[in-house]
Parts: C-alpha cells; sequence; structure tokens
C-alpha cells in the first residue's frame, strides 16, 4: 500500500516537473521558419541583447577609472569603444568570473559579433540633463565628464558617473528598445511578420527573434520563474552560484542564466513580498512566445497579435514601475543621507554615498523617461524636482551649463527645502506610477507618526 | 467543497479577530476601560464613599457595586450595544479615512505656501518640541470634542444619532461605549481630521520624525493623567465634585453626570470632555449640583433605552421624518418665493 502511494507520489512529481519544464522556462523554442531547411532545431536568439547589458555593466565599470584627468583621454576612448564599438574583441569587465561563480564568457564577441550601444540609444530629448540634448549625446556628454572625473566622483557638482551612466542606460537602451521598438513596433502585422525570416538566412521568423530581443534587454534567466527573486537577487551579486547554473555545467551562461540590471532591480523589489514583478514580466515573455510558436510560421492573425500586444502590456506596465520604484527608493536614500548630513554634519564619506544616490535617482529618472510613453507633466515636475544636479556642500546646485560646457552653479538652496522636493517626488512616484514596494517610504514615515498618536484612542465620546 | 472551507476559514477568522476585539480595550492601558484605570477608579470611588459620604468600607464597596446599576435593564443593553459595535467596528473601519490621509494631504498643502519652510523650526530644543506638540495635540482635540458634542446636542440630524447615548437611565464606565455607530464614525472622522491636521502641522514645520508626544507608560500624558483621575466615574453614580474654580478648568464626574440629568435646566450644559475652560469661555457651563439625587436618561417618546432594535434603527427613522418635514417647509417656502415673483410682476 506504502509503495503504491510512493509511486503515485513520484509519478505526480515527474508530472508537475514536465509540467515545470514546459511551462515554465523561455525556450529552448522550435524552429517554424517554413522556408529553413537547415539543422537547428532551437529558434530562440538573442547575444545582441545580452552583449549589450554587458556593456552597460561594463561601461559602468570603467566611468570608475579616471584619475582626476591624467588619463582622461585614455579612459574617454575606452568607454566610447564599449559604447560605439566596435565590441567584437573587448573584454567583459563586468559581470567577470569570482570564487564560487564562473562565468562562461569574457569577451564581448562571444556574445555578439557587431552589437553596441549608441546604435540603440534613446535618441529623443532628454531634458532632465543640462544642455538640451538628446538622449544619446547626454550619455556621450557624461562619458566625456566621467573620463576626466576622480573613479567617477565630481564632488563640486554632486555627480556620480558610474550611476548615472549605468541607470540611464538601463532606459535609455534596454527598457526603450524593449517596450518602444521590439514590443511595440515589431509586433505589428506588417513590421518583421511570422512568415519571413527575421533576416536573410536567419533560422527564426521575425515575430520570434523580434519578442526574443525583447527579453533580452530585460536581462533575467530563462529559468527565472522556477527561483525566487531573492535567488535572482544573489544571481546578479554573483554570490549564488547554484540558482545560475541551471544546466550543472559549472559555470554561469551569460545569455542564459544570468540576472542583469532590469531583472535585478524587479528582483529586488519583489523581495519585499509586495510585488512581482520579476514573475510577471517573465510569465509575459513566456506567454508571448508561446503564441508566436503556435502560429508555426504563418502570419499571425489579429487575434493572436492581440493576445500578443496584451502581453507586451503587462512586460511595459510592469517594468515601467520598477523604474518607479528605483525613483521612490532612491528619492527616499536622499532624503535620509540629508538626513544624517544634517544631524552628523557633512563629510567625505557620507557625502558621497549621497551623490552615488543621487546618481542613481537621477539615473532612473532619465530611464523611466527614455520609454515609449510621452509622461508629460510628470516628468516635467519630476525633472524640476530632482533637479539637474542634487545641492551640493556648499548649498549651490548645477542650473544649467555655459557656453563652454562648464557646470554653472549659480543658484542656493537649503537642505530641508531639497528634502522637501525628495518627499514631492515619491508622493508625485506614487500618485503618477501606483508602486508597491516603496522603499525608503518617507511618507510612510509621516503615516506611521500619525499612526503612532493613535486616533482610536479619541474616538471615545462622552 | 474547497469554498466552503474557504468560508469556513474566513468566518473563524471574522470570529477570532471580534472575540479578541471584545476584550482588547480591557488589556490597552491606551483605552479608557483599561482595567487598570477601571481599578483605580474604583478605588477612588470607595475612599470618596467613606471620606465624603460617611459610608464604611462595606457600604461603599456595595455602594460602587450596585446590582440595581450594574444589572439594569439599561445597564444590560450598553452591554450588548458594546458587543454589537465591536462587529460593526471591524466591518466599517477599513471604509473609514485614515489620519495618515489627512496628514499627508495637509503637509503638502502646507508645502505650497512660501511663507514658512519645511523643517524651518527644526533648530528648536527638542523639549520645547515635545511640549508645544503635546499641548497643541491636548488643546486641539479636546476643543474639537467640544465642539462636535456641541454640535451633536444643537442639530437634530446629529441629536437623532446622539441621543442613543443619553438614553441611559444607569451608567456605568461601559456606558462610554453605548453609542450609535454613525456617531462613533463622526467621532472617527474628527479624531482623524484633527490629529492628522496638528500632526501634519508639525512635521512640516519640525520635520517628520522630530517631535513626539510627551506621554506616560506609552500613553498620551493627557489621556493618562485623564484615566488615572478617575475618568471612568463620569459615566457612573459616584458624584464625585470639585471646587468650583478647578470645575471651571476640568469636568468633574457630577458636571459630567449633570450632562446626562434628564432635567430641562441642566440640558445643553457641560459638553466638555477633559477641559471645562470650553464650557466657560462659550457659555455652557453648570457647576455640579451634588445634593440633588439626578435622574438620567430620556423620555420615552424620544428614545427607549432598553429596546435594541429602537437604538439601532430609530435614528435612522428620525432622520428620515426631520429631511421630509424640511422637504416640506423648502417647497413651501419656494411656493411663497413663485407667488411674490408673480406678484411683484403684476404689479
Amino acid at each position: 500500500m506504502i509503495s503504491h502511494r510512493l509511486t503515485a507520489s513520484a509519478l505526480a512529481i515527474c508530472v508537475s516537473a514536465t509540467a515545470l519544464t514546459a511551462h515554465h522556462f523561455y525556450g529552448p523554442y522550435p524552429v517554424t521558419l517554413k522556408s529553413y531547411s537547415g539543422d537547428k532545431t532551437n529558434s530562440v536568439s538573442y547575444g545582441g541583447q545580452i552583449a549589450r547589458q554587458a556593456m552597460e555593466q561594463s561601461l559602468k565599470k570603467l566611468a570608475s577609472t579616471g584619475n582626476g584627468g591624467g588619463n582622461a583621454a585614455d579612459v574617454e576612448a575606452q568607454m566610447m569603444q564599449y559604447f560605439s564599438g566596435p565590441t567584437k574583441d573587448l573584454a567583459i569587465l563586468s559581470p567577470a568570473s569570482k570564487d564560487g561563480f564562473k562565468i562562461k564568457q569574457t569577451t564581448i564577441g562571444e556574445l555578439s559579433s557587431s552589437a553596441n550601444l549608441e546604435g540603440k540609444f534613446y535618441k529623443g530629448l532628454m531634458p532632465a540633463w543640462p544642455g538640451n540634448h538628446t538622449g544619446v549625446d547626454v550619455m556621450k556628454d557624461m562619458i566625456s565628464r566621467a573620463a576626466k572625473s576622480n573613479k567617477g566622483f565630481d564632488a563640486e557638482n554632486g555627480y556620480d558617473y558610474a550611476q548615472l551612466i549605468s541607470k540611464f542606460t538601463m532606459g535609455a537602451v534596454q527598457y526603450s528598445q524593449a517596450v518602444d521598438n521590439y514590443l511595440d513596433e515589431k509586433m505589428t502585422a506588417d513590421v518583421k511578420p511570422n512568415d519571413m525570416p527575421y533576416k536573410e538566412g536567419k533560422h527564426y521568423t521575425g515575430k520570434e527573434h523580434s519578442w526574443d530581443e525583447g527579453f533580452g534587454y530585460f536581462g533575467a534567466p530563462t529559468h527565472t520563474l522556477a527561483i525566487t527573486p531573492a535567488a535572482a537577487y544573489d544571481i546578479a551579486k554573483r554570490k549564488d552560484m547554484a540558482s545560475a547554473d541551471r544546466n550543472g555545467d559549472g559555470v554561469v551562461d551569460l545569455k542564459s542564466e544570468m540576472v542583469f540590471g532590469p531583472a535585478y532591480y524587479a528582483a529586488a523589489f519583489d523581495k519585499s513580498g509586495n510585488t512581482n514583478y520579476l514573475a510577471s514580466i517573465m510569465q509575459a515573455y513566456i506567454d508571448g512566445r508561446k503564441v508566436i510558436s503556435g502560429a508555426q510560421g504563418e502570419k499571425l492573425s489579429a487575434t493572436e497579435l492581440a493576445v500578443i500586444k496584451s502581453h507586451a502590456g503587462t512586460i511595459e506596465e510592469n517594468w515601467e514601475k520598477v523604474l518607479a520604484e528605483a525613483v521612490f527608493k532612491y528619492a527616499g536614500s536622499v532624503y535620509k543621507d540629508i538626513a544624517a548630513m544634517k544631524e552628523n554634519g557633512v563629510d567625505d564619506k557620507s557625502y558621497r554615498k549621497y551623490v552615488k544616490h543621487w546618481g542613481e535617482l537621477a539615473g532612473f529618472s532619465m530611464a523611466i523617461q527614455s520609454g515609449r510613453k510621452n509622461l508629460g507633466a510628470a516628468a516635467v515636475e519630476m525633472n524640476k524636482l530632482i533637479g539637474f544636479g542634487p545641492v551640493t556642500a556648499d548649498n549651490s546646485y548645477v542650473t544649467g551649463v555655459d557656453g563652454n560646457g562648464n557646470f554653472v552653479r549659480d543658484r542656493k538652496m537649503t537642505w530641508s527645502d531639497y528634502q522637501l522636493n525628495m518627499l514631492k517626488i515619491q508622493k508625485l512616484v506614487s500618485d503618477t506610477f501606483g508602486v508597491k514596494s516603496r522603499a525608503n517610504d518617507m511618507l510612510d514615515e509621516l503615516a506611521k507618526v500619525s499612526a503612532a498618536a493613535d486616533a482610536d484612542t479619541n474616538a471615545e465620546t462622552d | 467543497m474547497e469554498d466552503l472551507i474557504q468560508t469556513l476559514a474566513k468566518f473563524g477568522l471574522y470570529l477570532d479577530t471580534y472575540l479578541t476585539s471584545l476584550s482588547a480595550d480591557f488589556l490597552n492601558h491606551k483605552k479608557r476601560i483599561f482595567i487598570g484605570y477601571l481599578a483605580i477608579s474604583t478605588v477612588m470611588a470607595v475612599v470618596f464613599l467613606c471620606a465624603w459620604r460617611g459610608l464604611g468600607i462595606r457600604g461603599a464597596v456595595g455602594k460602587v457595586f450596585d446590582k440595581k446599576i450594574f444589572w439594569s435593564k439599561s445597564a444590560k443593553a450598553d452591554y450588548f450595544i458594546y458587543a454589537i459595535n465591536r462587529i460593526i467596528s471591524i466591518l466599517i473601519s477599513p471604509y473609514l479615512i485614515a489620519q495618515g490621509v489627512v496628514t499627508t494631504f495637509l503637509f503638502f498643502q502646507l508645502s505650497k505656501q512660501n511663507v514658512v519652510g519645511f523643517q524651518s523650526l527644526d533648530h528648536w530644543p527638542s523639549l520645547l518640541i515635545i511640549t508645544f506638540y503635546t499641548l497643541a495635540y491636548f488643546f486641539m482635540d479636546d476643543l474639537s470634542k467640544y465642539i462636535v458634542h456641541r454640535c451633536m446636542h444643537s442639530w437634530q440630524f446629529l441629536w437623532a444619532f446622539h441621543k442613543v447615548h443619553h438614553s441611559a437611565e444607569t451608567m456605568t464606565p461601559i456606558t462610554v461605549y453605548r453609542v450609535h455607530p454613525v456617531e462613533s464614525i463622526i467621532y472617527g472622522l474628527r479624531g482623524s481630521i484633527v490629529i492628522g491636521a496638528v500632526i501634519g502641522t508639525f512635521a512640516y514645520c519640525f520635520g517628520i520624525d522630530n517631535f513626539s508626544l510627551a506621554t506616560l507608560l506609552g500613553v498620551n500624558l493627557f489621556s493618562f493623567i485623564f484615566n488615572v483621575a478617575g475618568a471612568n466615574l463620569r459615566h457612573s453614580h459616584i458624584e464625585i465634585a470639585y471646587w468650583p474654580w478647578l470645575e471651571k478648568i476640568f469636568i468633574s464626574p457630577a458636571q459630567h453626570q449633570l450632562h446626562h440629568s434628564i432635567e430641562n435646566k441642566h440640558f445643553n450644559k457641560n459638553y466638555g470632555a477633559m477641559l471645562a475652560v470650553w464650557d466657560w469661555l462659550f457659555g455652557s457651563l453648570h457647576f455640579s449640583e451634588t445634593g440633588e439625587k439626578l435622574k438620567f436618561g430620556l423620555r420615552p417618546t424620544e428614545a427607549s433605552s432598553t429596546n435594541i432594535v429602537q437604538i439601532y434603527l430609530r435614528p435612522f427613522i428620525d432622520v428620515y421624518r426631520l429631511l421630509k418635514n424640511s422637504g416640506k417647509k423648502l417647497i413651501l417656502l419656494s411656493n411663497s418665493l413663485k407667488f411674490l415673483v408673480r406678484s411683484v410682476g403684476k404689479d
């Protein structure tokens, strides 16, 4: 009797494991292109997107290598190569192997032979940075200034270029390309149709590859749904080899087993337990891809396209919220940093931390403005509250650039007023995007002070 | 089957919440009927009866726990209302406006003006901030209670609900819970708005986490003093009075008992919660009259003291009648105006 039960249980486990395999991993998906006669069996491919994830992280690393001007030309040249290419022979500076976390690829060329960031960078206006530049020009300006700075840090103006470059890119390339290109125009009927190869000679269809590229920009491993947000977070931090190495070959394949920026932040917020961004986005990617595979190389019907657009909508909505959560979180960090500096005085360490958090705040604010949607008044308000730069040690802040491209800091603001701006940002982001994770929620501190007064006590009547 | 299990589980959860809430206020030292405060009030009552009324200990204890009071039909109705109101409170509390919402709203409204900056007073010594906040909290809380209470007696629509509280013919500490749910909502809103506004203002001027209430054993200092000073005796038959000068400052138990008196001459007097100052300032103060045996409650034509259905539903019927009468008066007024306009037109 017991053995029967054991057999039944084992069978049940096998069945559910099969179900998990079938439904919970991104790929492999069969080749459906009718005109293809080669021997490839998996139509999934997004190496270029993973290459750009690695370029973004490597660029962040390089942004901290300036020595205050002496090596500016070299650093700028190196950064520009990671930004504009050619990138094929460049080393992956980050993520790199470390003890207990061995990464399979070491060069960009192992991921993609021709990808670069510049070609895919957001080219709309980016009013959050002084100079009235397009997104791509803002990035070039940041690269140039980072190269001249001391380890990416500009104390005088309050900039942390590693943070600004990394976070802005996460929106201006990954988010922008995914939600405003691959999951948008390329999911319309006449663009990259499903009954044609993506490009001449390729073994995947137009729609298959467009969707895969959109997935690659999210930076999640194919087995995301089989791990917890905490494990995904640790993979990005290179702390959890066991969770990363899905196929057990002893190395982490950046193409399918690594967690990069956008997915990392989704996981980070999901760890709070209040949100489910990572799984929601991942499930939508899987469900959308199944619709495309299910079309068996035929043109997608209007119904199928509508379903795919709905999944794309889920991805965009959740991804936008992740970026909004980050703006919310770092506005709270900046608020707390100022409170600490007011309490204990401004020293190098506390000021450095404050500038780092401001860089993350401003970078994510630029990122969320690089998407498909025009955020309108919310973006204008956010830029006004954050400013071109943080309030610096002498209370001045960057208000623009002069004719020579030097930052101008001709206005001052008190720490308290800037803290108030941070609270207003949290309220604005909360009202506009409906954030739920709410890390560093200073508005909640306000509510807690109120709750501590305990209105119930006063409900007694006479 | 699964639905049934889920429904039962939900019911079990509600039942558990309810049973816990029944005893919660007796065990919460922030509440007036906390057993500690009840014990202190009992001792005060016994000492008062022995020292000022000349009763022996046994006699005093017997009078304090008078069965005719605690097991009267009116008191039993109080206990029943207490139990029913707990259920209603669990059901409606999630829909009531949160104090934090008012605080946040006012905070951001203040941020739109340019006269006082955020945290512009945060350099004040913390002791001064605590004192200032505790006093502002206390005075605003108490004044708003006075105003709302006075409105409850002055406006017929509110009196329809408030008279539930006044229908008690005998009073025990539980009578404080003999309140129509609509009145509870109004009082809750008052707390949320007034305290939310005070906190919003202080958070803006002094900083979010830069102020706190002066407390004793974790309880608002003034609430603690009020409760320790025998607040439970105001709903009782122990008529402790203060000296007249003190009754101009603080409402004594006897003054509040007079507020519950059925006598016409005692109507609309002593609305104050803790402070009598508001009554004194706004002409509604009445000193206690301890020589006179007070009769509590309302005339049967106005409200029942024991019929639970009437207690809960009659206020709505009264409000309906008031609205109907108001409607008739409005129609009459409108017709008179039309007639007047027509007459003027003819001339």
